[in-house]
C-alpha cells in the first residue's frame, strides 16, 4: 500500500477529476490508497481503534462532499492529510480527558527488527522488556505530549513524512516543525529513557 | 541532542497495525454509511439538492436573461409612476369631502358685489344655540354602563 504512494502524483488527480466528474468508483480507489496512511495518522493521534475507524470514516465522508471545492492548488495528498490532522485535533479536543486507550497488537514481525531487539534489551538479554510492556510504555509516552507535538512525531517519525510535507500539511514553516520535533524527542527521552540505547 | 535513538524507537510504533481484512471492510462500511447518511437526510436538503444538480443542466440563451431584465424594469417604471398618483388622488379626495359645494361659477371682475358695512336691521339674528355652534356630530360617544338600559343587548 506504501508503494502506491509512490506513484505518480498526477494519477491522483485523474482520479480526483473523475470523482468530481461523478465516477464515485474514482474516490474508492482514493478511499483504497489512502486509508492506511490516514489510518496511522489518526490511530497514534487517538490510541484507540474504534475512535480512528469512526473518524476515519467521517474523514473521507468530509473529503467526498468537499471533492467539488477541490481546485488542486495543493496536492490530493496534501488536502487529504489537512482535512485528517484538522479532524483529528478537532476530535482530541472534544474528548478531552475522556481516554480509554484500545491499541492493536504489534505485528510479529516488530521481534525480528534489530530497533526493537536493541530498545528491548539494552544491551542486557537478563532485562527484556516484553512487546506490550513497550507499546504501553510508548503509547503512555505519546499521549502526554500536546497534540501539536504529538502530530509532528506521528507523521515524522512513524509515518516517514518529510520535514517539508509536514510544514505544508499542518501550514506551519519548516523551521516550526524541526523545533517542534526537538522539543517533542525531548519529552519522550525523558519518558522513555529505560529503552534509550547507549 | 541525537535525535535517531529516539527516533527509532519511536518509529516501533508503525507494527501497530489494525486487524486482518480492515482495510478491505473499511471501503464496503464507508459506503454504507453514505447510503444510510442520504436516508437520513431531511426531504428539504433532498430537494434542494435535486434543484441544485438541475441547474448546471437547466440551459437558458443568453439574451432571454437580458429581455427578462428589460421588461422587469419597465414594469417597475409603469407602476412607479402610476400607482402613487392614483393612489394618492384617491386617498385625497376620500379624506376631504366640503361642508359646501364649490360655486361652479367662474370668479371674475364683473362677479364681485361692493361690500357694505351697514348693519341691515331687517334681518332677524338668529339665535344661537348648541345645535347650531356643533354641527351633528356622527361618532358614537362612549356611555358609562350605568347609564345603559337594562334590555339593552
Amino acid at each position: 500500500m506504501t508503494a502506491d504512494l509512490d506513484s505518480p502524483l498526477n494519477n491522483d488527480m485523474e482520479l480526483v477529476a473523475r470523482t468530481q466528474g461523478g465516477d464515485p468508483e474514482a474516490f474508492d480507489e482514493l478511499i483504497v490508497k489512502y486509508t492506511p496512511r490516514l489510518y496511522g495518522l489518526v490511530y497514534h493521534m487517538t490510541s484507540n481503534h474504534e475512535d480512528t475507524n469512526d473518524l476515519l470514516q467521517d474523514i473521507f465522508s468530509k473529503a467526498y462532499r468537499s471533492m467539488a471545492n477541490f481546485r488542486g492548488n495543493s496536492s490530493f495528498y496534501t488536502w487529504m492529510h489537512s482535512i485528517a490532522v484538522n479532524m483529528t485535533i478537532n476530535f482530541l479536543k472534544k474528548r478531552n480527558r475522556r481516554q480509554h486507550p484500545s491499541l492493536n497488537d504489534p505485528d510479529s514481525n516488530i521481534e525480528n527488527d534489530p530497533d526493537f531487539i536493541a530498545a528491548t534489551s539494552n544491551g542486557d538479554p537478563t532485562k527484556e522488556v516484553s512487546i506490550h510492556e513497550l507499546q504501553k510504555k510508548l503509547n503512555a509516552a505519546m499521549q502526554k505530549l500536546s497534540h501539536d507535538h504529538r502530530i509532528v512525531v506521528t507523521m515524522f517519525d512513524i509515518q516517514g513524512i518529510a520535514h517539508a510535507e509536514i510544514a505544508k500539511i499542518l501550514k506551519i514553516s519548516e523551521g516550526t516543525v524541526r523545533s517542534r520535533l526537538f522539543y517533542a524527542h525531548r519529552l519522550l527521552q525523558n519518558s522513555l529513557h529505560e529503552f534509550k540505547r547507549n | 541532542m541525537n535525535h535517531e535513538p529516539m527516533h527509532k524507537i519511536i518509529k516501533l510504533k508503525r507494527y501497530e497495525q489494525p486487524p486482518e481484512g480492515y482495510y478491505q471492510d473499511f471501503l464496503h462500511e464507508f459506503h454504507r454509511r453514505q447510503r444510510a447518511e442520504l436516508l437520513n437526510l431531511p426531504l428539504s436538503t433532498l430537494i434542494m439538492e435535486r434543484l441544485l444538480g438541475l441547474i448546471p443542466e437547466f440551459r437558458v440563451p443568453a439574451m432571454a436573461f437580458a429581455g427578462a431584465a428589460a421588461v422587469a424594469i419597465i414594469a417597475s417604471l409603469a407602476i412607479i409612476r402610476e400607482t402613487p398618483r392614483n393612489e394618492m388622488a384617491r386617498a385625497y379626495s376620500a379624506s376631504y369631502t366640503p361642508t359646501r359645494p364649490y360655486s361652479q361659477a367662474p370668479v371674475t371682475i364683473h362677479n364681485i358685489q361692493p361690500v357694505s358695512l351697514r348693519i341691515n336691521m331687517d334681518q332677524q339674528i338668529q339665535p344661537q344655540n348648541a345645535s347650531t355652534l356643533f354641527p351633528p356630530s356622527y361618532l358614537l360617544q362612549a356611555r358609562p354602563v350605568s347609564h345603559e338600559s337594562p334590555l339593552s343587548f
